[in-house]
């Protein structure tokens, strides 16, 4: 994979409204996510090293299979934040299982709530690769941005 | 006949209600869910129930929970505004069962508007305009089906007969792509819809959204009101709006608008309704009906000066239209904004507590708001907070007060889409009139809104 084409992956997102875009060849995997309102989607700036990408932009270089959504696991933030006002569901649907429970680790990408506010369904994503530790608030709660929802070990 | 009324709604159209049944001297029955206890609309009622918990399945679709509570208060009467139960044909059944009044039309008519392809056959026989394309169930046979997609002329598109507000369908350009296409959104149509039926139309390029606000009495008279354009729309929602559609010759409106009113005598319609055309080349093609008052009838009462939902109640008590078609004129031009606890840019949901609210005014200018300073906007409904209407002598009369009103206007403490509405009242393509269904959305790709 070259810069051209990752250029051309990009465009090609851009053109549409696609919201997250995965791309794997020889070895190389790419992925290109948008990130409604910046930081929006993501735990509270305070707490995390932000990977502050706003719109498509390419997976860092140096490594294979890397993501824009994986900064070092060092950087893990202990607490996860509410990124917005709404009611915070942790499984897809009633009746379903948690999209994670306690104790569980996590790869960095993966969705661990959903935020519902106003009939949208903002998927909360975890940032690094992780250990939940404790899920701080009920299933179907209403939460304030900012109020921390699980915590990682 | 009924002289009180129990409004199943919440937000800016209960209020709109309320104002209209206070008008008419009618007591009100506000029934509320426990996020909305607060709501200033919620205290102006007569009497307010609450009838549960924020989650609308539990509170305003609950339909025995509302029938309870018209029973509690005495409630003669049951006004759904939109969204809702607005359109549902088992809940009218309900009301009638319960000896109440559903302020609509008869769970009939409902069912039959409801159903896509029920509702294009009733509308031929109307003579109302309809997209070229079959009335009848499609044949089981491919070779039917693609002949009948060939005599179309592609593309065309493929929708669910169960379907509406732009879920449910999937265009084909080419004859290769049309067996896939039938069998995808036959399967989409029957897990969405719980109706496996599809049916195919012609899918036309560039249309505008053209409707026809129509007032129909129990005693077989009925009006149209006047034409709206509400192509300004993302993802299939409206977001600006306005009367009369511009650039369409008034004797064509009036043509396809006498149309739409024979269709509402020849279904025994009654109450007031929107017949939704897409308008392409001159040409008028109808899509649907919607049953029930919409967001945007402010457009309409400004330019026709009636208020509709007073005239919707009038109907539902059984009073005979006072109106002739000849007194029903079209003055000047409106438009409305759709202001949104959304972020202008992205559109991401911004519920939360305002913390500081500015309303413009003037002369022409109208706000339709259940909210204010100290509202806590949930997280549980739709994110329209207000619905800004200006009234112009003309378009460009109603476009400056527009701008005006919306550089006015200011809401602090959560995100909105203001920001959104003043660039879209500067684009040229808009100012000029006439876009197509497809203009926002390229132009919010384009970049134009930076």
């Amino acid at each position: 994979m070259d810069q051209q084409q990752i250029k051309a992956f990009i465009d090609a997102m851009a053109a549409t409204d696609l919201a997250e875009m995965e791309f794997s060849q020889d070895g190389w995997s790419l992925r290109l996510v948008r990130r409604p309102g910046g930081a929006a989607i993501t735990p509270a700036p305070a707490l995390t090293p932000s990977a502050g990408a706003a719109g498509p932009v390419p997976a860092p270089f140096d490594d294979a299979a890397d993501t824009v959504d994986a900064v070092g696991s060092a950087l893990a933030p202990s607490l996860l934040r509410a990124p917005l006002y709404g009611v915070v569901h942790f499984s897809p649907a009633p009746g379903e299982p948690a999209f994670v429970i306690a104790g569980q680790a996590v790869a960095a990408g993966q969705i661990l709530c959903v935020i519902e506010a106003m009939k949208v369904f903002n998927e909360v994503r975890a940032e690094t690769d992780a250990t939940v530790a404790e899920i701080l608030v009920g299933s179907g709660q209403e939460v304030d941005a900012a109020q921390p929802l699980l915590r990682f070990a | 006949m009924f002289d009180s009324v129990l409004i199943a709604n919440r937000g800016e159209i209960a209020l709109r209600i309320l104002r209209a049944c206070r008008g008419l001297g009618l007591r009100t029955v506000v029934v509320h869910s426990e996020a909305d206890r607060d709501a200033v609309y919620v205290g102006q009622a007569d009497q307010a129930l609450c009838i549960g918990p924020a989650a609308p399945a539990q509170s305003y679709l609950d339909r025995s929970a509302i029938l309870f509570a018209a029973e509690v208060s005495g409630a003669q009467a049951i006004h759904p505004g939109y969204g809702f139960l607005s359109e549902n044909a088992g809940f009218v059944a309900d009301v009638e069962a319960a000896g109440l009044t559903f302020i609509g039309p008869s769970a009939a008519c409902i069912r039959t508007m409801g159903d896509k392809v029920a509702a294009k056959r009733a509308m031929r026989a109307a003579g109302v305009p309809c997209v070229p394309g079959p009335d009848g169930a499609l044949p089981d046979d491919p070779a039917a089906i693609a002949a009948i997609a060939r005599e179309i002329g592609y593309p065309v598109i493929v929708k669910a007969a169960g379907g509406g507000g732009g879920r449910g369908m999937r265009v084909v350009d080419a004859e290769a792509e049309l067996a896939d296409a039938l069998a995808l959104t036959r399967e989409e149509a029957r897990r969405a819809f719980g109706n496996p039926e599809v049916y195919i139309e012609k899918f036309l390029l560039r249309p505008r959204h053209v409707e026809i606000q129509v007032l129909a009495d129990r005693h077989g008279n009925a009006l149209w009101l006047g034409s709206r354009d509400c192509s300004m729309q993302r993802r299939h929602q409206k977001v600006l709006e306005e009367a009369p559609a511009p650039g369409i010759a008034p004797a064509l409106i009036a043509e396809v608008g006498e149309r739409c009113a024979q269709a509402c005598r020849q279904i025994g319609y009654c109450g007031v309704g929107t017949f939704e055309f897409l308008y392409e080349d001159g040409a008028f093609f109808f899509i649907e009906m919607n049953t029930r008052l919409q967001v945007e009838h402010p457009v309409t009462e400004m330019t026709a000066g009636i208020d509709i939902v007073q005239q919707q109640i009038r109907v539902a008590r059984g009073e005979r239209l006072a109106l002739t078609q000849s007194e029903v004129a079209c003055h000047g031009h409106a438009l409305e904004c759709r202001i949104n606890a959304e972020h202008p840019d992205t559109f991401t949901p911004s519920p939360g507590l305002i913390t500081g609210w500015r309303l413009p005014g003037g002369y022409g200018v109208r706000v339709d708001s259940h909210a204010g300073a100290g509202y806590r906007v949930p997280p549980y409904y739709d994110s329209m907070i207000a619905k800004l209407v200006v009234h112009g002598a003309t378009r460009a009369d109603a476009l400056a007060r527009m701008r005006l009103a919306l550089a006015e206007m200011r809401v602090d403490g959560i995100a909105t889409n203001l920001e959104l509405h003043r660039r879209i009242v500067q684009d040229e393509h808009f100012a000029a009139g006439g876009v197509d269904i497809h203009h926002l959305e390229r132009w919010l790709h384009a970049g134009a809104a930076a």
